[in-house]
């Protein structure tokens, strides 16, 4: 009998504790003061009174295009910054009062052509631009074209992104970096990292430029198959200081070269959007380490959420199918994504996704698809090229 | 849904607890629930703060961090400005209640609303207009349940039309607001969410509550199957006299409700608040408990002090509900006697039922097997169930 009240007040102890541990991840809230804090706001560009009065002064105003692009460039610098697509919607309102792209001002069609970059409306992204640069007086609109040359680029129009790369000011290191880049996707290989390095070389080349420059030449150097010096030059990129792009880029290539636990910590320091998640979770899983459970768990809440949205698996493609390719292991339900995903964008990733999930899943139609499209494209990328 | 992905989805919530929750990011969406029987249409929407935040300011002092004090007092303005952008055709939409539910992706404002119509065939037609001048990208999730009928999903795009067409009428006729929300009334600022409520309405709402809140009938059976036996050296043996039985149900009966009264008391007034994620599972595990008794005595104490305190836990659980029902202010102290009253009437109803049954079938040969054994098995593992399903916030039974 003692014994039996030993076990029952074991039981009993252990009910009231997963009871009170159930009880800090509870779904409803009940606050008991007023004191009580139950929402802690997104960080803030600057002064948080400054954002709401930039909102009064706009609400006042709408159809004050200075201001409206002023609040819409803050909300979108936070998106990227951040990573939230939300801040992406907030500045699209702010530009709420031209519905008609027709009569827009051209600063705000820029703008809304860069928002929709932002959020992969690629096709209306191009339209507003290809708009904005048929006006009168503004083929010198560097920034327009720039923008155009990348969605066509992601859109994998390389020829169509030349033109547009031409037609930056040719003064600008600009024009000879978007049309290195294209070059080095079309497997012109040394002529594109000779460009890259000539630039690179030059003086007075700003931190930020010498980032992105370097990450180019590290990933035409993945696609061409030379490891070490994609290594190395990812390894410079980060050496300048923190940068998010560079940082999954180089996750990327290590989790390639079946070294996931040196991705794990080149990503420990990055915020947990939701591109990092998905490649802590990939590399954990890999690596076998303590944390993939939670970061494989999280990753698959997110994408639950975010397919409450019919749409969301669209948008989010590329990311859900490589998540379905390695954590969950479902080629077909990866090949179904990423198929959905290419027909959308086409950057090396996304083929290269395609082509893993094609092979994963044998399908002989699947991997001559893939074949086929990158053809097509005219992509130089020997890791796919081992796939299929 | 089988037992290991439930346990499966157990182990990720309780994972994802502690970890950078509030870093999920995805795009604003609010969620509809929409449940339509005849004559009565409820409709349950959760709406992000932050994202009310960004239409209505909620921060007042603009700190970065929403206060339970700040939400409380900008209460009726979320609901004006919610009601003015939902719009159910056929059905004028009143609040009832409120409430705040944290999600992956942060604290929601939960928004009960009430109509008194049946919902026309066909897809309903629901015009929504949420967020449509703060956020062009946010969507409505909507979940329509029709009495017997699957649930129907669908995706709700905020379109100015609406905003700005309720917009113009709010210009044309100002104080339209409190018109078109009745539950909003400058006067009535602090408890914004009562809609007219007929005299008994707590009366049959106390009722509803035990007769429909099976966690509760469990537990009370799980207490009344032994008491038409007694334990004997050579087993379970039936009693001889109905008033054998009747006096320890009438002990056992007592003090649960001494004991709930006690704590619905207590929480109705305010003075002692228990999160319901303790509560709910906690009922849970009263009814294990319970069951396992019957099974092999575990109880140091007689029935009669277990079920008290037992019964302190399902109190809280009565006013978890009465917090739900948004008991009017004023009328507050008879409001909450109906409810316990209704409780036990309804509490009453289920013993004399029960009891009687019992009694009756108490010589039955298998009555100390099936009745007792295997009743109480069965008890205990839906009484475990729930256990994981409230711990878990996942859902396994459909009930």
């Amino acid at each position: 009998m003692r014994s039996l009240h030993a076990l029952t007040g074991a039981l009993a102890a252990g009910l009231f504790l997963a009871c009170a541990a159930a009880a800090i991840g509870a779904a409803p809230i009940t606050p008991t003061r007023d004191d009580e804090v139950i929402e802690v706001l997104p960080a803030s560009a600057g002064e948080r009174g400054e954002d709401r009065q930039l909102r009064k002064r706009l609400a006042a105003r709408p159809d004050d295009a200075k201001l409206a692009t002023a609040v819409a460039r803050r909300y979108l610098e936070q998106a990227r910054e951040s990573g939230d697509p939300r801040f992406a919607g907030l500045a699209l309102a702010a530009l709420r009062a031209w519905p008609d792209a027709n009569v827009a001002p051209d600063e705000v069609l820029l703008l809304r052509a860069t928002l929709e970059q932002y959020l992969h409306e690629f096709d209306a992204a191009v339209a507003h631009l290809r708009l904005l640069l048929a006006r009168p007086g503004s083929e010198r609109q560097s920034q327009a074209w720039l923008t155009l040359a990348t969605v066509l680029r992601v859109q994998g129009r390389y020829a169509e992104s030349d033109a547009a790369c031409r037609a930056i000011a040719a003064a600008e290191v600009y024009q000879s970096a978007c049309l290195a880049e294209n070059a080095a996707l079309r497997g012109e290989t040394a002529a594109a990292r000779r460009s890259f390095e000539t630039m690179l070389a030059a003086r007075g080349v700003p931190a930020p430029t010498r980032g992105w420059l370097t990450t180019s030449l590290a990933e035409l150097e993945e696609r061409d198959g030379r490891v070490a010096a994609a290594d190395a030059a990812y390894r410079n990129v980060l050496r300048l200081g923190p940068d998010t792009y560079a940082a999954i880029a180089y996750a990327d290539f290590l989790i390639g070269q079946r070294r996931p636990a040196e991705a794990l910590a080149v990503l420990k320091d990055e915020a947990r959007t939701d591109t990092v998640v998905l490649r802590l979770a990939i590399a954990g899983t890999l690596a076998r380490s303590a944390t993939a459970a939670r970061d494989v768990a999280e990753m698959r809440e997110r994408i639950a959420l975010a397919n409450e949205r019919p749409e969301a698996s669209i948008f989010h493609g590329r990311e859900q199918a490589m998540f379905a390719l390695v954590v969950e292991r479902d080629p077909e339900r990866a090949l179904a994504l990423a198929r959905g995903d290419v027909a959308r964008q086409r950057e090396p990733l996304d083929l290269l996704v395609f082509a893993q999930a094609a092979r994963a899943s044998g399908r002989r139609d699947a991997i001559e698809e893939a074949r086929r499209l990158k053809a097509s494209i005219g992509l130089h990328d020997r890791r796919i090229d081992a796939l299929l | 849904m089988p037992c290991s992905d439930a346990l499966r989805a157990l182990v990720a919530v309780a994972l994802l607890v502690g970890t950078g929750i509030a870093g999920a990011h995805k795009a604003s969406d609010s969620y509809l629930q929409v449940t339509a029987a005849p004559g009565q249409l409820d409709v349950r929407w959760d709406i992000a703060l932050r994202d009310l935040d960004v239409a209505l300011d909620l921060d007042s002092d603009a700190d970065g961090k929403l206060t339970w004090g700040e939400v409380r007092a900008a209460w009726p303005r979320i609901e004006a400005y919610a009601l003015r952008r939902l719009a159910i055709e056929g059905c004028p939409l009143a609040a009832v209640g409120r409430g705040l539910e944290r999600r992956n992706d942060g604290a929601y404002a939960v928004l009960l609303l009430r109509s008194s119509c049946t919902l026309a065939e066909g897809a309903p037609r629901i015009s929504y207009g949420l967020f449509a001048d703060v956020d062009p990208t946010h969507r409505g999730i909507a979940k329509v349940q029709r009495a017997g009928q699957q649930i129907a999903l669908s995706v709700l795009e905020p379109s100015a039309g609406m905003t700005s067409a309720e917009r113009t009428s709010v210009t044309a006729a100002s104080g339209v607001a409190a018109a078109s929300s009745p539950a909003t009334s400058p006067a009535d600022a602090r408890s914004p969410t009562t809609s007219a409520h007929s005299r008994w309405e707590f009366l049959l709402e106390g009722v509803r509550h035990i007769l429909t809140g099976y966690d509760h009938v469990l537990f009370l059976l799980c207490l009344l199957i032994p008491s038409v036996m007694r334990r004997a050296p050579g087993g379970w043996q039936p009693v001889e006299r109905l008033g054998q039985a009747v006096w320890p149900v009438v002990g056992i009966v007592s003090a649960f409700t001494v004991a709930h009264s006690i704590t619905l008391g207590l929480a109705a007034l305010k003075l002692v608040s228990l999160t319901p994620a303790f509560i709910e599972p906690a009922i849970a595990a009263t009814i294990v408990l319970a069951a396992f008794d019957n099974v092999l005595p575990i109880f140091p104490v007689r029935r009669v002090v277990v079920t008290f305190f037992f019964g302190l836990i399902h109190g809280f659980g009565f006013a978890g509900v009465l917090a739900e029902l948004n008991l009017p202010r004023a009328d507050f102290a008879w409001a909450l006697l109906q409810f316990n009253l209704g409780l036990e009437v309804g509490q009453l109803v289920i013993v004399a039922v029960a009891t009687s049954v019992l009694f009756g079938v108490r010589r039955w040969r298998g009555y100390a097997k099936v009745v007792i054994g295997a009743g109480s098995a069965v008890a205990m593992a839906i009484g475990v169930v729930w256990l994981i399903e409230r711990i878990g916030n996942v859902s396994i039974l459909p009930f």
